[in-house]
This record gives C-alpha cells, sequence and structure tokens, in this order.
C-alpha cells in the first residue's frame, strides 16, 4: 500500500497526517515512532495511534531500512481509552 | 565520524540547547550539537508550553522572561515557523483568603517590576471565564502571559540552526570532556572526538551528569511534572488559567527541602490552558521522584479533581492521554547560567524548571553574548553556578 509512495496520503486520520510530512519528519531526524510524532502530530489525536502506529512504523523501517519489528513502540501512557474527567474525579484520595 | 572540531560544541538537545545552538550559528560560529537521543526528546516535548510572566516571580528571572518574551513576538519570521506562540492572558485564580492574600501582594510587586497586571473582582472574571465555578473568590490578570507550541520551539531552533551551517549530532552520547592547563579542549563521544575550546552544557535534568565529567558538582534535580490531555473541544477557557496553590507549590521548594532534607510529599495545582490544537492541557503535579517518569493514579486524579472544581463543566470531557516530565529543578528555583570558575570554557546553562520554553530564546541570546564578549552580562552575577555553592 505504501510502496506506490503518495505525499497526500493520509496516514494519521485524527490529526490528518500525510504520507509527505512523515518522510519529511524523517529527513530532519527523526528516527523512532515518537520522533515522527512529536515532529508532526501523528499519533496524538483521539485514538493515540491506534490507528496510524503500523503504518508509521511500516514508513519509518522503509526510509530507514531496519527492520519493523525493531522499532521501539511509543510509549504506552494512560488512559488505554478515552475516558471522562468526571470518572476520575469521582475517586477521594 | 568526520569532524574533528568545533569552535563550540553543546551539549544537549532541548529548547535550551538547540535555542543556544541556533544564536551561535547565526553569529557564524562553528558550532556543534551533541545529542543522546533525538532533538526534543526529554523534558522539552513533556510540557505545556506556557510562556507566562506571572509565574516568574519578581526578580531576575521576571526581567528575562520579559526579555524572552519580546524574542518570542517576531520569532516566526525569524525562524520561518509558525510556532502557535499566542499572547492570550492568564490569571491566577484564588480560592481562599490565604490565596488572594498571596496573590494581591505578588501581583503588586510584579507591578513595580514593571508587569502589566490587574487584581479582578468575581464579575470580571465571570466577564473573562464564564466556564469559572463560583469557588473562585479572586484572580489576577495579567495580559502579557502567553504560549507557544514547545515541539515546534525546539525543532525550528534546530532546523534554522542547521541551515546556518550548525552541525546536529543525534543518537550521540558524550562518554568524557578532556581539559587542558585549566580549559576544555575537546569532548570524547561514542564515535569519535571533537577538539574544542568551549562546550555548553545544556543537558537539563542530565546537566550533573556533564559537569562530573570535569569534576563539577550540579545541584540540579528532576521534578517530576505530570500533565493531562483532553480531546478536542471548543474554546471555553480564555488564555491560562493557574490556581494560587500551583505558583505556591512552584516556590515551595527550598522552605521544605531545608525541614525535610528533600520534597517527597506530593505538592501541586492547576496550570490549565488550550492548546491551539483546541485539546485543553493542563496539570501539574511537583514531586521529587527521582527519574520516575511514569504516570501515577494519583497524580492524574489529584490533577483532575484540582481542575473539576474550579471548572465543573469539564466533566463530560474526555482525556486521551496523561504524561509526565522532568524538570530541572535547582535548590532556589533560578537557572545555572555561566561560565564555570576556574574551568574556562564551560559554560553552564540548565536548571530551568518549569520555565525552560519560556526562557529559552533569552538563554540562548545570553550564553551567545557570553562566548562572543567573553564578558559576562550583569545577570550572570545572580545565575552563576558559585551562588548554590557558596551555600
Amino acid at each position: 500500500m505504501t510502496d506506490n509512495t503518495n505525499k497526500d496520503l493520509v496516514i494519521c486520520r485524527c490529526e490528518e497526517v500525510t504520507e509527505g510530512e512523515i518522510n519529511q519528519a524523517i529527513k530532519s531526524g527523526a528516527r523512532t515512532i515518537t520522533g515522527i510524532k512529536r515532529r508532526t502530530r501523528a499519533g496524538m489525536g483521539l485514538c493515540q495511534g491506534r490507528t496510524c502506529q503500523i503504518l508509521v512504523r511500516r514508513l519509518l523501517a522503509k526510509e530507514t531500512k531496519q527492520k519493523e519489528g525493531d522499532l521501539r513502540p511509543p510509549t504506552i501512557r494512560p488512559p488505554v481509552r478515552p475516558t471522562k474527567l468526571g470518572i476520575f474525579g469521582k475517586n477521594k484520595e | 565520524m568526520s569532524f574533528r572540531s568545533a569552535q563550540v560544541v553543546v551539549i544537549g538537545g532541548g529548547v535550551i540547547g538547540t535555542a543556544v545552538t541556533y544564536y551561535l550559528a547565526k553569529q557564524g560560529l562553528d558550532v556543534a550539537l551533541v545529542e543522546r537521543g533525538d532533538i526534543d526528546s526529554g523534558t522539552s516535548s513533556a510540557c505545556s508550553g506556557s510562556v507566562m510572566m506571572q509565574t516568574k516571580g519578581t526578580g531576575v528571572k521576571l526581567k528575562l522572561a520579559l526579555e524572552s518574551r519580546e524574542i518570542y513576538q517576531n520569532l516566526n519570521e525569524e525562524l520561518g515557523e509558525d510556532l502557535e506562540y499566542q499572547q492570550e492572558g492568564g490569571m491566577i485564580i484564588a480560592e481562599t483568603e490565604e490565596e488572594i492574600e498571596y496573590i494581591s501582594s505578588l501581583a503588586k510587586k510584579q507591578r513595580e517590576s514593571g508587569l502589566s497586571i490587574e487584581l479582578l473582582d468575581k464579575k470580571q472574571i465571570k466577564e473573562r471565564q464564564p466556564a469559572l465555578s463560583d469557588c473562585v473568590l479572586a484572580s489576577t490578570f495579567c495580559p502579557m502571559d502567553g504560549k507557544v507550541n514547545p515541539m515546534k520551539v525546539a525543532f525550528s531552533f534546530a532546523e534554522s540552526a542547521k541551515r546556518r551551517g550548525a552541525r546536529i549530532y543525534t543518537f550521540t552520547q558524550v562518554k568524557d570532556i578532556e581539559v587542558s592547563k585549566g580549559r576544555v579542549s575537546a569532548i570524547i563521544v561514542d564515535h569519535g572526538k571533537i577538539r574544542t575550546n568551549i562546550v555548553v552544557n545544556a543537558g537539563g535534568i542530565w546537566a550533573p551528569e556533564i559537569g562530573k565529567m570535569v569534576g563539577l558538582k550540579i545541584p540540579i534535580r528532576p521534578r517530576r511534572g505530570i500533565l493531562i490531555v483532553t480531546e478536542v473541544i471548543p474554546f471555553i477557557v480564555n488564555g491560562s488559567i493557574l490556581s494560587a496553590k500551583y505558583l505556591m507549590s512552584k516556590y515551595a521548594t527550598e522552605c521544605k527541602d531545608k525541614i525535610k532534607g528533600g520534597i517527597t510529599e506530593f505538592t501541586g495545582g492547576l496550570a490549565l490552558r488550550h492548546a491551539k490544537s483546541g485539546n485543553l492541557i493542563f496539570g501539574s503535579s511537583r514531586e521529587f521522584v527521582g527519574y520516575n517518569k511514569r504516570t501515577t493514579y494519583e497524580g492524574i486524579s489529584f490533577i483532575v479533581r484540582e481542575a473539576l472544581r474550579v471548572l465543573p463543566i469539564l466533566r463530560n470531557v474526555s482525556i486521551i492521554r496523561a504524561f509526565a516530565g522532568l524538570r530541572p529543578a535547582t535548590p532556589d528555583g533560578l537557572p545555572i547560567l555561566g561560565e564555570a570558575l576556574g574551568l574556562k570554557g564551560f559554560i553552564i546553562a540548565a536548571g530551568h524548571e518549569g520555565d525552560g520554553i519560556a526562557l529559552a530564546p533569552i538563554t540562548g541570546k545570553l550564553v551567545t553574548d557570553l562566548i562572543m564578549k567573553e564578558e559576562p552580562a550583569a545577570q550572570f552575577d545572580h545565575l552563576n553556578l558559585e551562588r548554590l555553592v557558596r551555600r
């Protein structure tokens, strides 16, 4: 799917980040999925990279000639899915 | 590694190191930046992007912040990138009589230092922030407070520095620093050696490790701050809202350190604003827990309760992420800037705690001036390492 370079192809749907932008981030020095995220916002949206992480990983591996399996996953942070503030707020110390 | 020398080597690719590198390159110096990880991979990307003036106390730090603010006004054009800097004003809110006393007396002193700041009553607060609950009794308002996208700042400084000829070596670790006749002579990195007479230690929370290499004790400790990001929502908050409690905890270091020999208990308060994208970003805790960057359930719940008490409207807004950053804290809350006494060419630019984003441009300029002129500006008297060693 990503073999035919299509710079306008949207990779991160939440933040509308394209393949071209991700390749530009790699050119500017990103070598990790988190490095791409910080430069482009890919993975910063509502789904927190659940959809685009695989695609970002594939692009990064291809461009930097690394194995997909060797690329560290980005830091996993809570909450595991969007959670209303009211739920956290209910609990007393 | 193909290079063998540089006029200046900057250690650290956070917002301070990249700013220093940029201003040095702008002056035409041959500068190399060495960073163990990626640019902007530590403290500088784990923060909220505050460029606030009110949180800078009354002395030299406020003065530096005001100068930095001037630089931010035109930084987009200078770096050719939209840094999302917006000066939209900030409020410190008070919920008790004690807090009202605290914010009023601080505002009075800051006004005398040249800050534009006023006190708002309940009615004015409602006009500016209709979403705030009635538990807020009083507030300050400072139109000079602003925000920026912190990631864009570090990356743009780095990219602009590169365009001006700076060499940036990421994923490159400093192993040792060589000194000859009381002057820095080279740094050893994991795949080679760079000859240089000037090293800038912009290592942030890791600055003490770099200091050790030349036998210097740099009293910087990591102080954890947890932050929360919500989904994108309509703009319901104008500018920044900080609780007096937050500011009091920020400046509580010193007295508590003396009593307990290190804060271990949980302190913090509310600091909240919209990012330009519409997400709300808010925190924060302030804890000394070593280099532990994990978030805690207690920390997240504490911050959420602080937020819901003053902004109950957020009850049904969803959190999408919580993260933590380690701020480089000094014993007196001021950064360490200047050349180390007795070690020519070893310059420290670290220890900005939570003020790094706000102070990065002025720090970059001051360090560059110091290197170009070889004589320190007056500010350095208050900021050198010796002030902390003398104690």
